[in-house]
């Protein structure tokens, strides 16, 4: 372990575990950590490396079932153990949290101001009066537009990067030692992300506390930590300067991490391949009712004339933020929303094509889901979910001949033919996406449009997904619509990128050239934010 | 606000409409009617009783004169207390039932909130099975039950309370029917709020207020508690309907001169004027507490405010 | 934040767990919804089962116990015997001598100033505890006869009712009514809640609209007293107390079924069987009823208690089931009735009754935490 001689957060021999009823589970398996004054710590880790349990189990703020045990010392002064009110004198004034999920994480029947006022008052002991004065400074300094008026408003009516700004703002009111950040941009666009982080980097500057970032996210780790430590189930792995992990990682695990970074290129089809699913002037209204005696509804424009070509073999990356379109676009394309516009699939004109009239062609045209833990029903076993396409466009199919495809499906994803007698909560969420690939593939599609395939995964299950939905196409020549938020993914998949905003098409071209040579503005900070930080 | 409550207002009125027309009709097909005793009138009498009240005209011309009276407020004859209109008697009844029935509702709120909080902050405690167990027996004994058993001890064994009556509207007189009418909505309000509560100390910006090192008085009261007392809101309206339009077993048990009896009276009766006088008492009531419900709801939580 | 277990899948048949049987599981280690179960079926085969070994009808009535308290002698004890035999001697016009009753059988001796015809002992016969009394000796030209006979002994643990029928009989009746209305009434209002919830939250739109209107206007109906105008007017069959039940308590089922149903709707899986292109119907069966399984459950023990209080209440304003039929409502309203003369009318079905509530709730709430999404 390195020197702790300015350590203001020492954390020796931690334990975290929970009581359920399947036994106890060691999430934190007695770790020792170090936070120096003004440095940033990253603690990195997949989902289940018990990164945050770590920081809560410190600050108090564990579930019932939750027992924490060993040494974590604030300038000396013992931390775990703590009487709760000695502890609320730490808590909120010289260490504080900010959290994942902004939505949640603010109480949505106050106003901002007062629940940055809360803990002024209650730690600093000021009149209210003083209070929002320090409120009104602080979302100044946040970044949050017309602080004055904003003060007032209530969770609800800000964007999710406006809600972590408040969170910040809260987080600084006491000048702490100490921020702890859990996933602070996890739940944020990747552009919302860059101006988070910068601020913070900002903040850090000016005030000098010591951040502890606790993210899976390497990217955001290499161009923000001073320190790294890496964590995997319940223990850290590995610690040393940024430079060290990035530069000479020692642990096997380490290197893993770094490694599944997504790499490869996906060479074009040949121009003269057959264009076989078409979308011209596409577009796509919700309309947002107005009730019985509210008016007339209002309408809301999600995909605005997209013209989209898609060719056999191909693969074509759609990427913006959240409210792009992206994903309605895809459904558009699939006939699975009501749309106008021109679709043809191969030689067939399907624009006027019903709900009855597009169900044989479904079987030709496959979606993939983003959440590996949605898009399985979870009370139908593997074999059933996976056949579920056979029962609709193949229904005179045996049963054992049902099962031979199963078993032959599941093998063509890498999973044991076995499995098809369980049920999808027994898998982890890698293993759910290879079934929902299964699913799909089943019926021997066409064209297969994959809508965030890998957000929802860990990075080092993403890149065996992304292995496998390659093999797949080379195998079966498949065409791939490959919508997604991640641009390095993005990179490694497709042959051609379009890039969407507002719903509408931004920019388009070659996957290098959009990459190497971005001609659009937007196209440029989303790139940047992607890949520099 | 304003623009909302006129609104909904106005969505009342094909509501009443709707619910006058379903009994209307209900009660008219089903057989039988107010003047066939045990032992039949002659006929001539029969015929008498049936062209006074009307009654002998096509059910579609009674239908529009009842509904062109009831918009006038005027809600017919009662057929069986021949000496009073609909309207007059539910203008007797309904002070007594609505008095009583806020005292009832008072304390099932204010009693089960409080049970129900405690229970929660204690969860798993013995004290918090214990005040479950009761809110349990609470639901689950029928106050045909519940309010011989209080008459027996504390009117008959201890006689410190009267057995029933009105008297002189005093305290005295009420408190042994409020607690049978209060009793099974408290023990609801009780579970709702422990369940409610949990659900509320659980959520992630109570780990922010925690994370702050916010008093738990602060945490609980200001955070948790307003959160909590949503769905408690949503079942006010249901149960003050219920409680302030009077209970049949209640009212009987103590014999208490409210509306309640009426509604029961009414039906076995074939009393057609006094069952739709009572309906649509209740079905006002009904709408109107949602509307109050929906009001303070809004007051509650920023997110539903009407505009 | 747990950790993901990898399973590994390694033998060629493995049966996987399904998510009932998870719930299963975690159901089994309540102790108190596991106590809840165990006195339901105690009580189910107590008020099914019971009647059998019972001597008893419900309707057979004791002209002889009238209200009497429970007890776990046998009736009736030896000295009130002795003032039976009184009472027969002299609507016998005989004078009763001698009287001794040893275990089964009695022996007296009566006197009179006339011959005493042998047929008075259809006298003794008459009352209910006497039974084969024959005359074993005639003395004194016929003026004093020695009569012997059994002695009919009943047991009546919960004691009587104010008809003279046995309560425990009346219990167990009471139970397989209250019973059945519970659990047929919550059938009924399973059906139609999760049938019409499941096609509004599904369909959406314009149809969810006004399919929600009219459960809303229902619902401003007052509904207890709906049950009432209905059962008053349409007669008190047991099939009908049910219907009607049944047919009140839907609305807060298709509305919680509805609620499911729309999140439901939203999450992939719906969406992935679109794709695939099942029909609309097909996809309501497959997917989404199987879905609201849990909180449907979860409500149904519920709404059983509920109906059960309901009907209770039909019973104390005396329109439940018609007697000699009877249910723990009717029995409760009739004990309440009694409370000073007779508690025991009010007590032992009142035990029954709110024992097997209780159970309910306790199975209920056991079946909510089972079934719990949160705790997957």
């Amino acid at each position: 372990m390195t020197e702790i001689n300015d350590s203001i957060l020492a954390v020796r021999g931690l334990k975290v575990d929970f009581s359920t009823p399947d036994g106890t589970v060691e999430a934190v398996k007695g770790i020792d950590l170090d936070v120096r004054s003004g440095e940033t710590l990253a603690v990195v880790g997949e989902s289940g490396s018990g990164k945050s349990q770590t920081m809560m189990g410190i600050m108090g703020l564990l579930a019932k079932n939750g027992r924490v045990v060993g040494s974590a010392r604030y300038r000396g002064q013992e931390l775990v153990g703590l009487a709760p009110k000695a502890l609320n004198k730490v808590r909120g004034s010289k260490i504080t949290m900010i959290f994942q999920e902004p939505m949640t994480s603010l109480d949505p029947l106050y106003t901002i101001g007062r629940q940055i006022a809360e803990p002024i008052v209650h730690h600093r002991n000021s009149t209210s009066k003083e209070a929002r004065k320090r409120v009104l400074e602080l979302l100044e300094l946040v970044g949050i537009p017309e602080p004055a008026r904003r003060i007032d408003s209530y969770p609800h009516e800000l964007s999710g990067g406006q809600r972590q700004r408040v969170m910040i703002a809260m987080a600084l009111a006491n000048e702490p030692d100490i921020l702890i950040a859990d996933e602070p941009t996890t739940a944020l666009d990747v552009t919302i992300q860059a101006q988070i982080l910068e601020l913070l980097k900002s903040l850090q500057k000016r005030f000098g506390m010591a951040i502890v970032l606790i993210t899976h996210d390497l990217g955001i780790v290499k161009h923000f930590a001073d320190r790294v430590a890496v964590m995997r189930r319940g223990e850290i792995v590995e610690e040393g300067t940024t430079a060290e992990i990035f530069e000479r990682p020692k642990a096997d695990y380490t290197r893993m991490l770094l490694a599944a970074e997504p790499s490869g290129r996906k060479a074009p089809p040949a121009d003269h391949a057959p264009i076989i699913l078409e979308g011209r002037n596409v577009a796509v209204d919700y309309s947002i009712p107005g009730g019985l005696f509210r008016g007339a509804a209002s309408v809301f424009r999600a995909v605005d004339g997209v013209n989209l070509r898609l060719r056999q073999g191909q693969t074509i990356g759609i990427v913006g933020e959240s409210g792009s379109g992206k994903s309605t676009l895809g459904r558009a394309l699939l006939r699975l929303l009501p749309s106008s516009g021109h679709y043809r699939f191969g030689a067939t004109d399907i624009s006027g094509f019903d709900r009855g009239a597009m169900r044989p062609l479904r079987r030709e045209l496959q979606l993939v889901f983003q959440d590996p833990y949605g898009s399985l029903s979870p009370r139908r076993t593997v074999g059933e979910i996976i056949t579920e396409g056979l029962y609709v466009h193949e229904p005179d199919l045996g049963r054992a001949e049902r099962d031979r495809r199963a078993i032959a499906a599941l093998k063509e994803v890498g999973l044991d033919p076995a499995s098809r007698n369980r049920y999808p909560h027994e898998f982890s969420g890698g293993q759910r996406q290879r079934i929902a690939i299964a699913r799909a593939m089943i019926l021997k599609p066409k064209v297969v449009i994959l809508d965030e395939p890998t957000s929802a995964l860990d990075r080092s299950v993403q890149g065996q997904v992304i292995e496998l939905l390659r093999d797949l196409q080379q195998k079966h020549g498949l065409s791939y619509i490959f919508i997604s938020h991640d641009l390095s993914v993005v990179k490694a998949m497709s042959d051609y990128v379009i890039v969407m905003k507002n719903g509408r098409i931004v920019e388009e071209g070659e996957t290098d050239a959009i990459f190497e040579a971005p001609k659009e503005t937007y196209t440029r900070t989303l790139i940047g934010a992607a890949f520099h930080v | 606000m304003i623009a909302f409550i006129l609104r909904r207002l106005a969505s009342a009125v094909p509501t009443l409409f709707i619910v006058v027309t379903i009994s209307f009709f209900l009660m008219r097909f089903a057989p039988g009617g107010p003047f066939n005793l045990e032992r039949p009138l002659p006929p001539s009498t029969m015929e008498n009783l049936m062209r006074t009240y009307h009654l002998d005209q096509p059910l579609w011309r009674q239908y529009i004169t009842y509904l062109s009276n009831a918009v006038t407020g005027d809600f017919g004859p009662s057929y069986i207390y021949h000496d009073n209109n609909v309207a007059q008697l539910i203008g007797k009844g309904l002070p007594y039932s609505m008095e009583l029935g806020f005292y009832a509702l008072v304390l099932a709120v204010v009693g089960g909130v409080v049970a129900g909080t405690i229970a929660a902050l204690r969860q798993n405690s013995f004290l918090d099975f214990t005040i479950m167990s009761v809110a349990t027996i609470g639901v689950t004994v029928p106050n045909f039950v519940v309010g011989p058993v209080l008459t027996l001890v504390f009117a008959i064994v201890l006689a410190w309370l009267p057995a029933g009556g009105w008297g002189d509207g005093s305290l005295r007189f009420l408190i042994l029917p409020m607690i049978a009418l209060a009793l099974p909505q408290l023990a609801v309000f009780a579970r709702l709020t422990r369940g409610s509560m949990i659900e509320a100390l659980n959520t992630d910006h109570i780990r922010t207020a925690r994370a702050y090192g916010l008093p738990p008085r602060a945490v609980v009261v200001t955070h948790a508690m307003r959160g909590a007392l949503l769905p408690v809101v949503s079942y006010l309206a249901p149960c003050a309907a219920a409680l302030l339009t009077g209970s049949a077993v209640v009212e009987t048990i103590f014999t208490i001169p409210g509306v309640g009896r009426y509604f029961v009276l009414g039906a076995i009766n074939r009393d057609y004027t006094l069952v739709m006088g009572t309906v649509i008492l209740i079905a006002i009531f009904v709408i109107v507490f949602n509307l109050v419900v929906d009001i303070l709801y809004g007051l509650l939580d920023p997110r539903v405010r009407h505009d | 934040m747990t950790e993901i277990v990898q399973t590994p899948v390694s033998a060629p048949e493995t049966r996987g767990r399904s998510l009932f049987q998870l719930a299963a599981l975690r159901f089994r280690r309540n102790r108190a919804a596991m106590a809840g179960c165990v006195m339901l079926a105690l009580i189910a085969l107590f008020s099914f089962i019971g009647p059998f070994f019972s001597p008893h009808t419900y309707d057979q009535v004791f002209p002889s116990y009238v209200s009497i308290g429970p007890s776990l002698e046998p009736r009736p004890d030896t000295s009130t015997l002795r003032d039976v035999m009184e009472g027969v001697a002299t609507r016998a016009r005989v004078t009763l001598q001698e009287f001794n009753v040893e275990g089964e059988t009695f022996t007296a001796t009566v006197t009179s100033e006339q011959p005493i015809d042998p047929r008075a002992t259809r006298y003794f016969d008459r009352a209910n505890e006497f039974e084969n009394t024959k005359v074993v000796a005639t003395e004194d030209d016929g003026r004093r006869l020695r009569v012997e006979g059994q002695v009919d002994r009943e047991y009546f643990p919960f004691g009587t009712d104010s008809n003279g029928r046995d309560l425990l009989v009346r219990v167990m009746l009471g139970g397989q009514i209250s019973i059945a209305v519970g659990l047929l009434a919550s059938l009924v209002s399973l059906g139609l809640g999760v049938v019409y919830g499941a096609t509004s939250g599904y369909i959406g739109g314009r149809i969810d609209n006004v399919m929600m209107r009219l459960v809303e206007i229902l619902y401003s109906l007052p509904f207890v007293f709906l049950v009432v105008v209905l059962v008053v007017f349409f007669g008190r069959s047991f099939i009908l107390i049910f219907l009607v039940i049944g047919a009140v308590e839907w609305l807060d089922m298709a509305r919680i079924v509805r609620g499911q149903t729309l999140a439901l709707k939203r999450r992939e899986f719906v969406g992935a069987a679109q794709a695939l292109g099942l029909t609309d119907w097909q996809i309501i069966r497959r997917h989404i009823i199987p879905n609201t399984i849990g909180p449907v459950i979860v409500f149904v023990t519920v709404v059983v208690p509920k109906v059960i209080l309901l009907e209770s209440f039909l019973s104390f304003l005396g329109l439940g089931v018609q007697a000699p039929l009877t249910s723990w409502g009717a029995l409760i309203s009739e004990g309440a009735n009694n409370i000073q003369s007779a508690p025991w009318l009010l007590i032992f079905p009142a035990i029954f009754f709110v024992v097997t509530l209780f159970s309910l709730n306790f199975v209920g709430d056991g079946l909510r935490d089972a079934l719990d999404p949160k705790d997957r």
